[in-house]
């Protein structure tokens, strides 16, 4: 039997029999689960709370009853409240505001009584323009109402996206995806810096090394972290879209942020899962090479931190940059650094995702990645030997170059 | 099975030179004790052996060859500080390191099982090793480093932590290793057990080879001898003290200790007592391994 596969299938048995695996995965699943709940939960409370009652004379109660309906529920329309709007709504829970409408010289005027101030004033004046324009022009506001509403039909000229709604549903599927990368390395270097160091400090280390080649030693212990993080990742996605189905079930799509949520767990095109799948296994393969060599420094425990730290910095940063290449895919700095190892498995996947990249792009990122993860595996095999059997103190600069030359 | 010769060995940390220069040959199915004092060089010898870390000069050959990873899976290793996974139970800690070294399934387990009984585990076999003791631990540690059947088995301290039952099994093992032709290199500071033990001893201090060879050849190379005469009447004293060279030593017993040149005839010697006195007791005390370590190492502590 072959080394590797000896200590990958010991390691990999290890990992996922932790129970900081098991505790993470329970969690992450859960989050998973209450994240693709809660938006729904929040936007169903938020819409069956968002209820108004009109305040004035018929005429404009009326109109500004038909003109709100598609985004208020309207309680009543009375000509005067029989309190004060503060007793009002002390006395009516449900209602969130109380809105008294009157003609002023320039048109209507409209003053609300909240519990929440600036919560419903954009929406009220977007949907009270017909009103206001009617009342200064004498135009019928139905009539404005209607002319008002402008039907943009949206065309991808790469032929990437037929409609508007599957290139919002991509941004969101490539925000998941993009999330779900950060927290599995996020979640899973730790556990690589904590199990290398304590081979060390405990020195198995020594017996690995008498019997396995450090840098094979290396690659079965990454290629372990990879599969189980893969295997934590695929759960997730998993319980996602259980999740999103159950949401769009119980909520019965009425609200949607249900919807959202359906269209993300459950539209996910197998072009886009075997785009995650490659710039996972990079991503992560890159960052565990770098956990483990950490790991390999570290003497004590107290330690960890502030040998590890620092690489969690292209992490945060590439994540940012999804972020900007999320909303601007082409833009010259997302191109750019969609070739910068460490940060491409986040930024080229989301550009992949969102919008059409051209092939050389891709091939040449994929290509850098290859490279660099085959360079980082061996640098970090240099950096692995020589700070697993260095003992007391981290090997200064001079010593890991000289390791990085040793023949 | 071949012999394991180190050729000029050197290897330094930094500033700090750990092996200056060590030469000795290991034959092959022998027993072999590497002494010294604490910093003297021992661990990073074996280290060198096992190829974890390479010379920055002289050879290390396993059988007129040097060491590679095929030749070092063949070797076992059990390391002063003790190695295991805290969290694994017994029997898989054991299966797996024997799997490393080459043992393929179901042998890995069974192989397993055959250590864990002869070193008294039963009752472990499925528990975490983080669980045991110290000594149970060791005794893990042990049937890692020999399932496979090792050609070399080095061993650095193996009996620290051992209550001495536990002592007396471990050496049984080894003992059973070597019949079965395992060369055993080990390094302890409990002498008395590497005298049992060991056919050929290499003690060194500040890196460098200070004696080496069987225990009769180091002790043909040491100038003085014991002897022990009963009862401590005058008459005898007196033919003893006519010795060139004799010395008397304090004794806590009633008897006449001295130590007198390695070249005084004992025959004569006993003669020359009986002619003079009555003699109830006449010993020739040969320098134990302790006495030759002290002096060998004299001013390397």
């Amino acid at each position: 039997m072959n080394t590797v596969a000896i200590v990958f299938a010991a390691e990999f048995e290890r990992r996922v029999r932790s129970r900081a695996f098991v505790f993470g995965t329970v969690i992450g699943a859960v989050s998973i689960a209450l994240i693709a709940f809660l938006p729904a939960m929040v936007g169903n409370f938020a819409g069956a709370s968002k209820t108004l009652v009109l305040v004035g004379e018929p005429r404009l109660t009326s109109t500004a009853a038909q003109l709100l309906a598609r985004d208020f529920t309207i309680a009543a329309s009375v000509p005067r409240l029989p309190q004060s709007p503060k007793d009002y709504l002390d006395a009516h829970k449900k209602v969130t505001a109380v809105a008294v409408l009157a003609r002023a010289r320039d048109g209507l005027r409209v003053e609300t009584y909240t519990r929440n101030p600036g919560e419903l004033r954009g929406t009220l004046a977007t949907d009270l323009v017909p009103l206001q324009v009617g009342l200064t022009t004498g135009v019928q506001p139905e009539t404005i109402a209607a002319h008002t509403r402008v039907t943009i039909d949206e065309h991808d000229v790469s032929g990437r996206f037929s409609n508007a709604t599957q290139a919002i549903e991509a941004k969101g599927i490539a925000y998941v995806f993009v999330m779900l990368l950060y927290l599995a390395i996020l979640l899973n270097a730790q556990s690589i810096v904590g199990a290398v160091a304590e081979e060390k400090t405990s020195r198995i280390a020594e017996l690995l090394v008498a019997s396995i080649d450090t840098a094979q030693l290396l690659l079965a212990k990454v290629l372990a972290a990879t599969a189980s993080g893969f295997i934590q990742l695929a759960l997730w996605i998993g319980t996602a879209a259980l999740a999103a189905r159950a949401v769009g079930d119980f909520f019965n799509d009425n609200a949607p942020a249900a919807s959202a949520s359906a269209g993300v767990g459950l539209g996910v095109t197998p072009t886009e899962v075997l785009w995650f799948v490659l710039f996972f296994v990079l991503g992560f393969i890159q960052y565990a090479v770098l956990f483990a060599a950490a790991g390999s420094l570290v003497n004590r425990s107290e330690d960890t931190s502030s040998i590890s730290g620092p690489l969690y910095i292209p992490i945060v940063g590439a994540i940012v940059i999804a972020q900007f290449a999320l909303q601007y895919p082409n833009a010259p700095n997302a191109v750019v650094l969609s070739f910068v190892p460490l940060l491409s498995p986040f930024v080229m996947f989301t550009r992949v995702v969102v919008s059409t990249v051209p092939v050389w792009q891709l091939v040449t990122s994929i290509a850098l990645n290859v490279v660099t993860a085959v360079a980082l595996a061996w640098a970090a095999g240099r950096v692995y030997r020589l700070g697993m059997l260095l003992y007391g103190r981290v090997p200064t600069p001079r010593q890991i170059v000289a390791a990085l030359r040793q023949r | 099975m071949g012999s394991l010769v180190l050729s000029g060995v050197a290897r330094s940390f930094g500033n700090v030179t750990a092996v200056r220069d060590v030469s000795f040959e290991v034959p092959a199915g022998t027993t072999f004790g590497l002494l010294g004092p604490n910093g003297a060089g021992k661990t990073t010898t074996m280290r060198m052996i096992l190829g974890i870390l390479p010379p920055d000069r002289g050879t290390v050959t396993w059988n007129g060859a040097p060491i590679d990873l095929h030749v070092r899976r063949r070797f076992g290793y059990l390391p002063e500080e003790r190695g295991l996974y805290a969290k694994v139970k017994v029997r898989d800690h054991i299966a797996y390191f024997g799997r490393l070294h080459g043992v393929e399934p179901p042998d890995d387990k069974a192989g397993a099982d055959q250590w864990i009984e002869r070193l008294g585990l039963g009752e472990y076999a499925n528990r975490r090793c983080g669980e045991l003791s110290k000594g149970n631990q060791q005794k893990v540690q042990i049937a890692c480093a020999a399932l496979h059947h090792p050609e070399l088995l080095i061993l650095d301290e193996p009996f620290s932590g051992l209550d001495p039952v536990n002592a007396e099994t471990l050496l049984d093992a080894l003992r059973a290793l070597r019949e079965a032709g395992t060369t055993l290199i080990l390094s302890s500071h409990q002498m008395w057990q590497i005298e049992d033990l060991c056919e050929r001893f290499c003690i060194i201090a500040h890196g460098t080879v200070r004696a080496s060879g069987t225990l009769t050849e180091l002790r043909s190379g040491w100038p003085t001898r014991v002897v022990k005469v009963e009862p401590p009447s005058p008459a005898l004293r007196a033919v003893i003290d006519a010795v060139p060279g004799a010395r008397e030593l304090p004794s806590p017993e009633r008897l006449l200790v001295y130590e007198v040149p390695v070249s005084t005839d004992s025959a004569s010697l006993l003669r020359a007592l009986v002619a003079a006195d009555a003699v109830t007791r006449f010993e020739r005390v040969e320098p134990r391994l302790a006495d030759i370590y002290v002096r060998a190492t004299e001013n390397a502590e």
